[in-house]
């Protein structure tokens, strides 16, 4: 069972039909399915924190805590819903929890330190070749984690709104705003790069 | 750049292979979830949670009004009675469905807990503007306070209540999910004072009755706020 549904998993057509599958399977006890769950999720889950700026180690460390947490509160999942957004939203959770203890140990002057640092390396790493998390570094949190959702994981605005918990609209004009700021940073790094006006 | 530039270089961007995880990392949470691994059984339909919520509401109303006395309806003519009951009625069946979907998570939300607090106070306040017309302001502080208390008395544990209901849901933005139960609580007390309030002075109503639901999810955002930043704390 599990063998025909990894399978089918390669096709990106079923990707979300198999993952309910087993989700469903998960939560009847089903220790393939979860194994099979945590390593086809856990890269895209990864890149996810990856994008909102965290280290290696911080994506690793939330990583596991979202798996823990998928553990624990499994059964909220209700079979027949789209199941992406259901970990997006866990995973979420967890990332924004972190950033709130984060945010409380370190202090004010440390956080524009690192600000300043994003901006540095941003123009650098254009010129070289392009990592999504760079280019995605100017963007505000939640707009990047919803150009994220949309472009990177290939969800759709419901499955985005359902997991930021907002409406179609709040997602479909957080992507607007987003690749306007991406549009005139784009234009900086460039006419900076070719020594146009600043 | 135009969009579709902007496009391409994000498709580029990820389709690049996503940073390697830790085997290491993976093998820990297999581990760890193998341990504790049992068939679970997923929460019910939301329309269930939400009929239980409605339940808790209407229940917890009409003991705290059939205790006190059913003064209030009893002094209402038939438009106020047609119009007040089945606008509380329907505002807590939008909150008690916002609130059972604040707890589960990934799923689709129709009204934000806020925006549910705020349509709920203004079509509250609309309709008792419309209906009461007495400007007097007798005894407007001492018997303001009295309702408002009572209002909280029942807002309280419906409330905790609902939360109980609602204990195997997971609340992914906590203070969110307080501000709903908070409000559905206050819509209860609204709910008994309307039952049992005999005092039809429009400045009373509209200040100390809405007030209510106000005040308790107030009470409940911060609630939750503050056992979040503890329990945040304490980690």
């Amino acid at each position: 069972m599990i063998r025909a549904i990894l399978g089918c998993a390669a096709s990106p057509m079923n990707q979300d039909i198999d993952l309910e599958l087993l989700m469903a399977q998960y939560q009847r006890g089903d220790f393939t399915a979860a194994t099979v769950l945590i390593r086809q999720l856990s890269p895209q889950l990864s890149r996810f924190f990856g994008v909102q700026l965290a280290s290696r180690e911080e994506a690793d460390d939330l990583l596991q805590e979202t798996w823990l947490r998928i553990h624990k509160v499994r059964h909220t999942y209700r079979p027949g819903e789209p199941v992406l957004p259901w970990f997006y939203a866990i995973a979420r959770h967890i990332r924004v929890d972190h950033y709130r203890k984060v945010r409380r140990r370190m202090s004010r002057e440390e956080q524009l330190e690192d600000m300043t640092e994003i901006e540095r390396v941003l123009p650098l790493k254009l010129g070289e070749g392009l990592d999504l998390e760079s280019l995605l570094a100017p963007l505000p949190e939640s707009q990047r984690e919803v150009i994220a959702m949309l472009k990177v994981d290939g969800m759709s605005l419901e499955e985005v709104a359902r997991a930021t918990s907002s409406s179609v609209g709040s997602v479909k004009q957080k992507a607007h705003r987003a690749y306007t700021k991406l549009r005139e940073h784009l234009a900086a790094v460039t006419s900076r790069r070719t020594g146009g006006p600043s | 750049m135009k969009d579709r530039q902007i496009d391409e270089l994000l498709k580029h961007a990820s389709e690049a292979p996503p940073r390697a995880v830790n085997p290491e990392t993976l093998d820990r949470v297999s581990q760890s979830i193998e341990n504790t691994l049992r068939p679970v059984r997923p929460l019910p339909p939301t329309w269930v949670l939400s009929l239980g919520l409605i339940a808790i509401s209407a229940g917890i109303a009409s003991a705290g009004a059939a205790r006190l006395g059913f003064n209030g309806i009893h002094k209402m003519n038939v438009l106020e009675r047609s119009l007040i009951f089945p606008a509380l009625g329907i505002l807590v069946w939008l909150t008690a469905t916002a609130f059972a979907t604040e707890m589960i998570p990934g799923s689709r939300r129709r009204v934000a807990s806020g925006t549910m607090l705020i349509v709920s106070s203004l079509a509250l306040f609309a309709i008792f503007a419309v209906l009461f017309r007495d400007y007097r302001t007798d005894h407007f502080l001492s018997q303001g306070i009295v309702c408002l208390v009572t209002g909280l008395l029942h807002a309280i544990p419906t409330a905790l209540a609902s939360w109980l209901l609602l204990r195997r849901g997971f609340a992914v933005n906590p203070v969110t999910s307080g501000l709903s139960a908070g409000t559905l609580g206050g819509l209860a007390g609204v709910t008994v004072l309307e039952l049992h309030c005999p005092n039809f002075q429009a400045l009373h109503i509209l200040v100390w009755h809405i007030a209510v639901p106000l005040v308790s999810a107030a009470l409940g955002a911060w609630l939750t706020w503050a056992s979040v930043r503890w329990s945040g704390q304490r980690r």
